[in-house]
């Protein structure tokens, strides 16, 4: 069969299930099909197909398979027609040009109309084309006579096995490239190596979706390990494509900070303030000004307003890892909370507010040093069923 | 517990198949954060050989964890000894405990320096040990044992095999005999003076706890018959 | 009220002289024969120490502390760190030195000048004290010295009813302890013939100490006779009044946790468990008497301290808070002395001493460190660098 020859992920992404009509109908039935202007012509007919005389017996199973992607067809038509004359009535509304409108303002015209305070993004109203609200279905896995298509079927999860077997084979490959390379006496090209320091794995979600099949923590894990296998390899460079497809890029962390502005008061010293220093149950604000001595005030009492030593070297750590102890001055208010989250709160405002008067390299400095990132830690909730968090009640066994 | 053993077996093979698995994704367990976020750097020292070596580079795209309310980069800050004090911690009173582990550090000093004054050479002097941190480091180390006696069932039997620790747990056993040493007194003695007898005995490889090492130690030559029941 | 208005002029020239000390340039070759280290000082006499001596250490005589100290007087964790430091060192500072030169100058025949030590707990009030103490020994003051009030008030070891006076309370145990302790602190001076008993003190039908017996025997009855000892304090009060008033002998009062004299919450119950005031007490009438400004040849500082009184009312370190009313008025004039924390030059000094005797671990950028945490604060500096 052709599509056994074809690798599974073309029929995947691009055959749904009008595809498939075409594809097996079209061959059999000899019906037009109303292709949707999203798919592609199907690149698995081939002309031999197209002219089979006789019309062979479908089994049972094809038939209501065949039913059931005819209605989900069916459905995800009418669903992008609906979409399609949403949009537009929407883009009417808000006064915008139908023909233009893009999905983000779509969004923004969603949260507009229908203010949410749930704390769940994902349950609030939205509006997308329901290729991405409803889930992908596979298209057909075996075909009328109920040979399945793909080799790995009985697996159940052919296409994620399948992508086990690729990584394997280029593991493979890649041995066989390195062996003939030492034969010839070439090393691999360090320059060309492999940096994946700006990368991060592709999420299991992701990968779940890519595949369209469930997958286990333990498939995931092996997923990973298999990927890492290769490129610990030294040619792995030479599949960098194929890498990176399953590779989500990160950020560099100091460039998504907004360093403010220094701001003057009227005897001309430099100062900042720091807003919203929150910790556990603790809220303040701090405000740093330069030139200064090193003079503390926590709500108007100096450092002795903490009577422990712990919330005191907490103050300090910012200012000490920076070298700016004696050349600020803190003025700081906090209420709420304990000893402790008023310290980390105040320590937090310190820190963010030192990136104003610090060079670069000090701010990535105290990156790694957790000063700049928020503390979001909260006591985790009660659960039913259990006595706190996590301790369960008292098993019996009877 | 054999489960968990096997488990941590598992992770443990996954870890040392693939050197920048467990570098990167921490199983973070019980943490709010997610897996990715690293352990921050807090110390001066530490950092500044990181970007000697070079390691730096990997960090730049990783965010890290906020660091936790008793760590700073001050120099009087000890690593183990937060860990001690996090031990000896009972019900999350928290400062009680550091008053208590910092008077037990006071007598130590108390205790050695009276030793000192009544030493009457210099070289007697120069033996003795006057930083009490120093002191605590070392009673650590020497009271860490070698091989544990695990439960293992063949047969109906349970038997108790004696096994490799790993240097967590090894140390983690160190700093629990001798709290549970530090408590073992009468009503009237304070746990901070009992604690510094106990710590600059064990610095000394004397002592209960150093005991208690040798005894576990003997019970695990003893049992060294059922050694092969760990892979059986 | 022109009793008033002369210790007004007796202030205001003390106050003309501090600051003109102020302004003396320093002067430097003798001071610095007399300094070894940065931190520590050969003159180990009192009598000389000047502002140049401010932030060093000098060593007290064991003999000597025995005799001051060996009944009350410094705070036990500071006795365990002399203990653990073989030796007993005070640090020179501002508010003693101060004091000192004052008893230097000042005209004896005026009525007595009162000092108020204040400041915030821990910053070193108790300490500089016993420097004065030191100081009034080695001039031959005859030391009227009471360690810590609150012994008394809060912590009293029996209390008993008045025979003599209605409705007063007697605490015997420990008015007797305080003789002994200035019977020790004084037993240089006691020896001399000059200091005899005004008059007669009849204590029963049978008991008198009679006129003209010398002040010991007034001491010895009390210590003896533990009955009569409350009422023994506060004649040996009257009869060192006079003795200074008649120039036999000049006085040096000093009084720790002088507020506690007038805080209504003490630890003494009647036998009908009522709380009762100070005023009832015997003791401190004893005390008020010889902090009054009616006699002359005798000077009084007095420390006032928030840990005299209860927890629930530490809220302000001043004087006025602390004396109430009635105390403020009693005290009133004085010459108010304010102990503040430690300079960045004491600090140091502390600092070094610690590693010296080897009780601190040398670490660079300690000492930043520990200004910031321990806010300065001399008690909590001690307090950090424990475990270090």
């Amino acid at each position: 069969m052709l599509s056994s020859m074809k690798s599974s992920r073309s029929i995947l992404k691009f055959c749904n299930a009008s595809q498939l009509r075409q594809f097996s109908i079209n061959s059999v039935l000899r019906t037009s099909s109303n292709t949707t202007s999203t798919t592609e012509t199907s690149p698995q007919t081939s002309p031999s197909e197209a002219i089979q005389p006789q019309k062979k017996s479908m089994s049972k199973a094809m038939k209501a398979y065949l039913e059931r992607a005819k209605e989900h067809d069916e459905f995800m038509k009418q669903q992008q027609q609906e979409f399609q004359i949403g949009k537009r009535h929407l883009a009417n509304m808000m006064g915008e040009d139908p023909e233009t409108f893009t999905q983000k303002d779509i969004d923004n015209a969603i949260e507009y109309l229908f203010p949410s305070g749930l704390y769940e993004k994902r349950a609030r109203p939205l509006m997308r084309p329901p290729e991405e609200v409803f889930p992908q279905r596979k298209a057909a896995e075996f075909d009328e006579a109920g040979r399945p298509h793909h080799f790995l079927f009985y697996t159940g999860k052919p296409n994620f096995y399948k992508l086990l077997f690729d990584i394997n084979e280029k593991i493979i490959e890649l041995n066989r490239f390195e062996d003939a390379m030492t034969r010839k006496n070439l090393q691999p090209d360090p320059n060309l190596a492999l940096d994946l320091s700006g990368y991060q794995w592709l999420e299991k979600d992701l990968l779940e979706k890519q595949m369209v099949e469930m997958l286990n923590e333990k498939d995931y894990e092996a997923f990973i390990a298999a990927m890492e296998r290769l490129i610990s390899l030294p040619y792995s460079y030479r599949l960098k494509d194929f890498i990176l497809m399953y590779k989500k890029p990160l950020m560099s962390q100091t460039k998504t900070f907004e360093i403010p502005k220094l701001q003057y008061d009227e005897d001309g010293r430099a100062y900042i303030t720091t807003y919203e220093c929150l910790r556990k149950r603790a809220r303040g604000h701090v405000t740093l000004r330069s030139p200064g001595t090193g003079l503390v005030t926590i709500n108007g009492q100096d450092l002795n307003y903490f009577k422990d030593t712990q919330p005191r070297e907490q103050l300090l750590f910012p200012l000490l890892f920076t070298g700016m102890l004696n050349k600020v001055d803190v003025e700081a208010h906090v209420e709420g909370g304990g000893t402790s989250g008023q310290a980390g709160a105040i320590r937090w405002g310190i820190a963010w507010g030192l990136r104003s008067f610090v060079d670069v390299d000090m701010l990535e400095k105290m990156r790694l040093a957790g000063l700049l990132t928020r503390d979001y830690r909260t006591p985790e909730r009660k659960k039913p069923g259990q006595e706190k968090a996590r301790k369960k009640f008292t098993w019996k066994k009877r | 517990m054999a489960a968990i053993k096997t488990l941590l077996n598992k992770y443990q093979v996954l870890a040392t198949k693939t050197p920048l698995f467990s570098a990167f994704i921490q199983r973070n367990g019980m943490s709010q954060y997610p897996s990715y976020y690293i352990k921050p750097i807090y110390k001066k020292e530490t950092q500044e050989e990181m970007y000697k070596s070079g390691e730096v580079q990997k960090m730049t795209h990783i965010p890290t964890r906020a660091a936790l309310n008793d760590q700073t980069c001050s120099v009087f800050h000890d690593e183990l000894l937060t860990l001690f004090v996090n031990y000896v911690m009972k019900d999350g009173l928290k400062v009680l405990t550091r008053e208590l582990v910092e008077k037990s550090l006071e007598n130590i000093k108390r205790i050695q320096l009276e030793k000192y004054h009544k030493a009457k050479t210099e070289e007697e002097k120069q033996n003795i040990e006057l930083n009490p941190k120093v002191i605590f480091h070392k009673a650590v180390e020497n009271c860490k044992p070698l091989l544990q006696l695990t439960p293992v069932k063949r047969g109906g039997v349970t038997y108790q095999v004696p096994v490799p620790v790993t240097d967590k747990r090894s140390q983690f056993m160190s700093m629990k005999w001798l709290i549970e040493a530090g408590r073992e007194k009468e009503r009237t003695v304070k746990f901070p003076e009992k604690l510094a007898y106990e710590l600059i005995d064990a610095a000394n490889n004397t002592g209960r706890v150093i005991k208690k090492k040798h005894e576990l130690h003997k019970l695990c030559e003893a049992n060294r018959a059922y050694a092969h029941y760990r892979w059986s | 009220m022109l009793k008033m208005r002369s210790t007004d002029l007796i202030i205001r020239r003390v106050f003309s002289s501090l600051t003109s000390l102020r302004l003396q340039p320093f002067s430097t070759q003798p001071a610095i024969q007399e300094r070894l280290e940065t931190f520590r000082t050969t003159e180990n006499s009192p009598l000389n120490h000047t502002e140049d001596h401010i932030g060093q250490f000098y060593r007290i005589p064991p003999e000597t502390k025995k005799q001051l100290f060996l009944y009350g007087g410094l705070a036990k964790s500071y006795e365990i760190q002399t203990k653990t430091f073989t030796e007993t060192c005070f640090m020179v500072r501002k508010p003693a030195v101060d004091i000192i030169y004052c008893m230097k100058t000042i005209d004896y025949s005026k009525p007595a000048i009162r000092f108020v030590m204040y400041g915030k707990k821990g910053n070193g009030k108790t300490l500089s004290l016993a420097h004065i103490l030191h100081y009034a020994l080695e001039s031959k003051f005859l030391i009227v010295h009471v360690p810590w009030v609150g012994n008394w008030m809060r912590r009293c070891k029996e209390s008993s009813n008045s025979e003599v006076k209605e409705g007063f309370i007697d605490l015997n145990i420990d008015a007797a302890a305080w003789l002994i302790h200035f019977k020790n602190q004084n037993a240089h001076l006691l020896g001399d013939p000059e200091l005899k008993v005004a008059e007669d003190h009849v204590w029963n039908k049978r008991e008198t100490t009679p006129k003209d017996a010398p002040l010991t025997e007034l001491v010895e009855f009390g210590i003896n006779r533990i009955k009569y000892a409350s009422r023994c304090v506060v004649a040996l009060a009257e009869e060192i009044k006079k003795l200074s008033k008649a120039g036999k002998c000049k006085t040096f009062v000093a009084v720790d946790g002088f507020n506690a004299l007038f805080y209504p919450q003490t630890n003494i119950l009647t036998e009908k468990k009522q709380v009762v005031h100070p005023s009832k007490v015997t003791l401190t009438e004893a005390f008020l008497n010889l902090t009054k400004f009616d006699w002359n040849n005798g000077v009084a500082v007095v420390i006032v301290d928030e840990i005299a009184i209860g927890e629930k009312d530490q809220i302000s370190h001043l004087p006025r808070y602390l004396l109430g009313k009635e105390g403020f008025e009693h005290m009133d004039p004085f010459v108010p002395i304010l102990v503040s924390e430690y300079t960045p030059k004491e600090l140091k000094s502390c600092m070094d001493y610690y590693r010296e005797r080897k009780w601190v671990q040398p670490l660079p950028g300690q000492d930043e460190e520990l200004t910031f945490l321990s806010a300065s604060n001399p008690y909590r500096l001690m307090l950090l660098c424990n475990p270090l």
